[in-house]
Formats: C-alpha cells, structure tokens, sequence
C-alpha cells in the first residue's frame, strides 16, 4: 500500500515539475530581452565556456587554480563555431559563455541567443575597460550588456618596403596615392601588382566599408535600417572597381590560400591591406622574406583619417545561464586582466580589446620579422579610430554570400561592384523578410 | 533473439515439404526480427529526416515584438515552395548541372564502357594491375582528390600549368567558363573507375558460349565487343546512367573544394551548395523546400531515364 501512495505522489510530483519547467520555458520565450537575475551562487559554481581559441585551455586553467569555487570547463569549438552554438540553443543545452564574433552578434541576438548582463553592476562598470568601439558593439549601441569584446582586428596597410623601394614608390597616405602607386608600379612592371582584391572575401570588404563610415544598417525604433548601399559604401566600390578594371589589382588569389602566399613569395604583389592579426600570417608562413615587410598605417579616405575593423571576437553571455553573476566575473578576469591577456596574445594571438591589453609588454616591443618596428603601435592607434556608430546586420552571413557571389562576378566582368552592393541591398532586406525580422531600406 | 536460436536449427532439419503444408508462414517475430535491422536504420536516418524535411518545408517564420522579439513557426502552406519556384539562382544552378551532366555523364561511361571491354578482350596483358589502377581514383575521398586538383589546376603551384606555359600556352582552369568542366574533370576522374567495374562485372557473367557462337559466325572482336557485349549489359550501362544522374545532381564536394580556390564559383553554383548556403543563413524552412524540389527532380529524372530505357535494356 505504501509504496504505491509513493509512486502515485512521486508521479504527481513529476508531473507538476514538468508544468512548472513547461511554464517557465515558455515565459522565458515570450519575454526575451529579461535581464538575467545577478544573485550569486551559494557554494560552488561550474560555468561552461565554448571558444575557439588555440591555448585557451591554459589561461581556463590558470583562473580554475586561482579560483576554486567557480570552476570554468571549456570547450574548443573551432570545427564548426556557429553550427555547434545553433544546435545547442535549439536544444537548450547553450553554455554560460560563448565567444562570438562581432558580426554575428545582431545574427545570434534574433535569435534570442543572449541573456543582458546589465543586472550586474559589474558587467555595466566594464564599459571604461574596452576600446569604445567594441564595446558599442557589444553592448547594441549601449541597451544592455550581452557579451564582453576579447579580441579584435584594427586594419593596417603591410607593404614590402624592398619593392617600394625598388621602384621609387612613396608610402601612400591616402586611397588617392595608393592607387597612384599601384599605377606607377604597373607602368614600370607589369608583372608586380600593388595588392589583390579577393571577391570571396566579403568581411574583408566590410571593413573597408566600416573605414569609410558606410554604416552597413543601424536600429531604431522597432526595426532595421538598410543602407548597406549607400554613396559611402559606392564610393568604396568604384574605387577597387577602378583598379580591377585598370588591372592594377589582381582578382584571382584568395585570402590565406597556398596560392596567395605563393604569389607574394614570387615577389608578385607589393602589398597587403590587413588586420592585426595578420602579422603572424607573413611571420610564419614567409620565413625568407624577414626584414621586407614593414607596417603602415591604412590610407585614408580625406582628412578624418578614420580606420577600419576586420575581424575580432567577443565572449558573450549566453541564454540559459543560472550563473550569470560569476560568468561575468570569469568574464571580466578572461578579456581585462593583464596576465589572462598575455597568455591569450601569446598562445592564441589575440589581440586584445581591452585598453590594459594595448599596453601589454610583448605588443609595446619590435617584432624582429618587420625590421624591429613598433608595428602594434600602429594597430593600437588604428584601433582608436574605428567608427563606433558601425552595425552588423542580422542576417549578416546571407548578405555576406549575396556580396561575395556579385563581387565575384563583377571580378569576372560580369557587373560592377556598385551593382554587387544593389545585390547585398536586396539580399538583406529579402533575408530579413524570410526570417520575419521587421526592416526598411534607408535610414 | 531466443526467438532465432530456437527456431532456426528446426526450420532446417524439417523436411522441404513440410514448411509446405504449414503455408510458408514463419512467425511474424522471425520476420521482425530479421527486417528491424534494416528498418529501424531506414526508418530513423532516412524516413524520419525527410518527414521532418518535408514537416519543414511547410512552415514559415513569424515574429512577434520587433526586431528583438522572438521567433515562432507556423504553417505556410506552399510558400516556401512558391519561393524556390521564383529563384533565379534556383533555376541557374540546376541549368548549370543539367549542362554538366549532359556532357559530362556521356564521356564518363564512354570512357569507362571503352575501359571496360579493353579489360575484357583476351588480347589484354596485366589484367589486375589496369583494373586496379583504373579503379584506385574511387578509393579516394571526393574532397581530398578535389584538393590534389586544385593544386594542378592553380596558375601559382601547378606543374601542368607550367609545362603548357613553355608551349606559349596560359590556360585558365579556374576562369568562368572553364571552372565547370573543371569541376566536370575532377568528377570524371573520380568515378570512371567505379563505373567500368560495374560494367566489368557484367560482361565477366556473359557465357563463353555465346562468344564461340559469334565467332563461329565469323564476328571479330570488335563485333563481338559491340554486337554482343554491349547488348547483354545494357542494363549495367542503364544502372550506372541512373547513379550518375543521382550523383550529378547531388554535385557538393568538387565546386565546393574548388571554390576555396576560385571566386568564379558561386556559392549558390549547384542545388545542394544552395541549400547549404541558405540553411547556414538559419533559413531552415527555405533550405527544406530546396532539399524537397531536388529530391523530387532527382526522383522523376532517375525513373523517367529507368522507364524510358527498360524495354530496350531488357529490364
């Protein structure tokens, strides 16, 4: 008799427990902007971190000796970042802490994939800590607090000092001497091109773009603005347009390929417009070119000598999280503190976003692979000068694809690369409408 | 299990005619028992996903509280359908491969039907060592033998490239109007060998008899080759046509590993790199209506050739 009057009430039990779960995720759905609840645990917390990040594992391990009672598992998720994040907030199971990058912030928002920190005091306080543009990214422009920027990729002109040299051309300032250049190198020879225009390479692009404040999309009101063509962005367009169409550029390497490197290694193209973190690329993968490269800062569009950003993570606080105030105290050690910071830049090349990174030891020295120059004061004051009003789409991979496939063809001949931004217009606001996400072209 | 053990050894020993009489009727257990490792596989990794695809493909994404709010589906009735219909890039890729398979299909199982009844005449010398090295490229991986052509078709690395170059020749593999036949190439290479074995394995069943009889006929071998051989493995031919047709339609790997290489392919160059580009964009719903359309043209192609062809193979 017994044991069935406690299988009826564990039954009933489970049954109620069930309701409450169904209720509360159902609540929590309807009402996706809830900022988390910043109490902290009692007793000992374990947080999940999922990055992709080579040698994170080592600084994890250094916050877990330090900090018994919030102890951080993490997980390498490089194979398929965004594949492996999808899945598993479909299936509820997200981690605490996420490394996102900035371009699929809006993308993974929509999706309700974040929780708002701002109900710790600590996650709003971080703000002073982080170059100003990152964090009005992280932040959508200051309406909350939904991950904290890690790392990032200030834009910066690499040249081989050796070919310049060689035929007599000046460092370029600005767009206008840069192309002037490529010209003047074309002319002496026409087997040296000044750079490569990589159509499949659409972040690269964005960059560019974000250089010359064509601000891709912005959110006001309940909706989105789309002026991913805009006369700022043309102006970008026609200017690499003119240099493939003079065949002053070439269109057929692709970034980080065996073909590229191969290109540069025949002495082939005399520059490079990257990130930061492209400085190991020629490091490791040109040894025998030591010496001949040197950093400058990106030519600029006139006089506000405004730069760009390509790339670059951030650690964001997932949906789902019970502990979010002590994800936010990983989180803060993780991205500011300058012994985490060191390891990151050293194991990971990160580099950092966080104002005490920029001043790190090893990122203040010379780097002997580019003549000993201090190449990242160049990146840290090309950092200052990113435009903070910038704003990715939230359908950013598709309108990347749709630009990448029309610039490809213009590349081809087939169009423009006026015509491909027309493209990525309209494949933003068709994808927009696809996922029933509220928007509107122009401003 | 039991269920087999016991039953199994009696089902022997009994007499031919004995199951006879019973009416040939094992127990529905024996029958499930042999049948679940086959259907609970079929079921759950085939029947279930295109349920769900199709489940899917019905379904359109709404939104409630602006552009933060959340997400929920609902039944649309065909408009994802209604949308591939209306996609250009839709149409543009399955004309690309229908151009791709109208050539490339014929010169593969040419080539390998020639290979094939090479292998078979008697005059052939080093049997094993040609079936063998004409079948190797099918034991490599798709991806990995797009990568190693890659490396031949790229105007930086590749020797071929080079060697043309002393000829006063620069050709461009990876250009737009090249790039398909290129993709086309690394296809043909990968599966002609397969095919000849298909073939192969036909003609080894073909009687001697029949090849004395035509020589006593007075047929050389190449009437023999065309007069008998092909005829009698028709329905070989027809298979690997169908195979073929599947697989051209399915074409994934090869563009895709080029396209690391080569901006002139687009990533919406076949259906399934569109599917794959649209559902990487979250658009799930649209992705399973373009997984359904294709499944669908695969389905009435394979059996339309299937039909057309059967009363002439004997099938």
């Amino acid at each position: 008799m017994s044991t069935t009057v406690t299988r009826t009430r564990l039954a009933a039990a489970a049954a109620l427990s069930l309701a409450l779960l169904a209720g509360c995720s159902s609540s929590a759905d309807s009402d996706p902007a809830s900022a988390g609840s910043c109490t902290p645990a009692k007793g000992k917390v374990t947080l999940q971190y999922w990055n992709t990040v080579p040698g994170m594992d080592k600084v994890v391990a250094l916050w877990n000796k330090n900090n018994p009672d919030i102890r951080v598992q993490m997980k390498n998720i490089s194979n398929d970042q965004y594949g492996t994040l999808g899945n598993a907030l479909k299936a509820g199971k997200a981690p605490d802490l996420a490394q996102v990058g900035y371009d699929q912030l809006p993308s993974l928002r929509t999706q309700n994939a974040f929780v708002d920190a701002s109900a710790c005091s600590a996650a709003t306080a971080a703000k002073s800590r982080f170059v100003p543009w990152t964090w009005s990214q992280t932040s959508f422009d200051g309406t909350g607090v939904f991950a904290f920027p890690q790392d990032t990729g200030p834009m910066a002109l690499y040249i081989r000092s050796d070919i310049f040299k060689k035929y007599g051309l000046p460092i370029p300032k600005t767009w206008d001497e840069y192309a002037a250049a490529a010209k003047k190198l074309h002319k002496a020879n026409p087997d040296v091109s000044m750079t490569f225009f990589d159509p499949n390479n659409a972040e690269w692009f964005n960059g560019l773009l974000w250089q010359n404040s064509a601000e891709m999309y912005s959110y006001s009101g309940d909706k989105w603005h789309v002026t991913v063509e805009s006369d700022r962005s043309k102006q970008v367009a026609e200017y690499w347009q003119k240099l493939i169409s003079d065949k002053l550029v070439r269109t057929d390497l692709a970034h980080g390929s065996t073909q590229m490197y191969a290109a540069y290694q025949k002495n082939q193209v005399a520059s490079y417009v990257g990130a930061s973190w492209g400085y190991s690329m020629f490091r490791d993968n040109l040894p025998q070119q030591a010496g001949k490269w040197s950093i400058v800062p990106m030519p600029t569009w006139g006089a506000n000598g405004a730069s760009g950003d390509w790339g670059g993570s951030t650690v964001a606080f997932m949906k789902g999280s019970r502990h979010l105030y002590e994800s936010v105290k990983f989180n803060t050690w993780l991205n500011t503190d300058p012994k985490a910071l060191a390891l990151e830049n050293k194991l990971g090349g990160l580099y950092p976003a966080a104002n005490a990174g920029l001043r790190l030891p090893a990122l203040s020295q010379g780097v002997a692979y580019y003549n000993n120059e201090k190449i990242f004061d160049v990146f840290a004051s090309s950092s200052k000068k990113i435009n903070t009003k910038f704003a990715w789409g939230p359908t950013q991979k598709t309108v990347n694809l749709a630009l990448q496939d029309a610039m490809a063809k213009a590349a081809a001949g087939d169009g423009s690369l006026t015509d491909a931004l027309s493209t990525a217009q309209a494949a933003a606001l068709k994808s927009m409408k696809d996922q029933a996400i509220p928007a509107t072209a122009g401003k | 299990m039991t269920d087999i053990s016991t039953r199994v050894p009696r089902a022997v020993s009994s007499p031919p005619g004995r199951r006879r009489r019973n009416g040939g009727r094992p127990r529905a257990g024996t029958i499930a028992a042999f049948l679940t490792p086959f259907f609970l596989p079929f079921l759950l990794f085939y029947v279930a996903p295109v349920g769900y695809a199709l489940w899917q493909s019905l379904r359109v994404v709404r939104r409630t509280g602006g552009q933060w709010g959340t997400s929920y589906t609902t039944f649309g009735g065909f408009e994802q359908y209604a949308q591939v219909f209306q996609n250009a890039e839709f149409w543009a890729s399955i004309g690309r491969i229908g151009l791709f398979g109208m050539v490339q299909v014929p010169v593969m199982l040419f080539i390998a039907l020639i290979m094939a009844l090479l292998l078979d005449t008697p005059l052939l010398r080093l049997k094993a060592f040609f079936r063998i090295t004409a079948f190797m490229p099918y034991a490599v991986p798709g991806v990995i033998a797009a990568i190693m052509w890659s490396y031949l078709y790229s105007p930086q690395l590749s020797p071929v490239i080079d060697l043309f170059e002393s000829f006063g020749w620069q050709p461009d593999f990876l250009g737009p109007g090249a790039v398909l036949w290129s993709a086309a190439n690394v296809s043909t290479w990968l599966w002609t060998g397969y095919n000849m074995l298909i073939m192969y394995a036909a003609l080894q069943a073909i009687p001697q008899e029949l090849y004395e009889a035509a020589k006593l006929d007075g047929a050389g071998q190449w009437t023999i080759a065309w007069r008998v051989k092909v005829p009698i493995i028709a329905p070989a031919i027809v298979l690997t046509t169908v195979f073929s047709i599947i697989g051209t339609l399915q074409l994934y790997a090869e563009p895709a590993v080029l396209r690391q290489i080569s901006s002139n392919i687009s990533s919406t160059f076949t259906p399934n790199m569109l599917a794959y580009a649209v559902a990487s964009g979250n658009n799930y719903q649209q992705a399973a209506a373009i997984s359904v359309v294709i499944a669908v043209i695969t389905f009435v192609l394979s059996f339309g050739f299937m039909r057309l062809t059967s009363k002439k193979a004997g099938l």
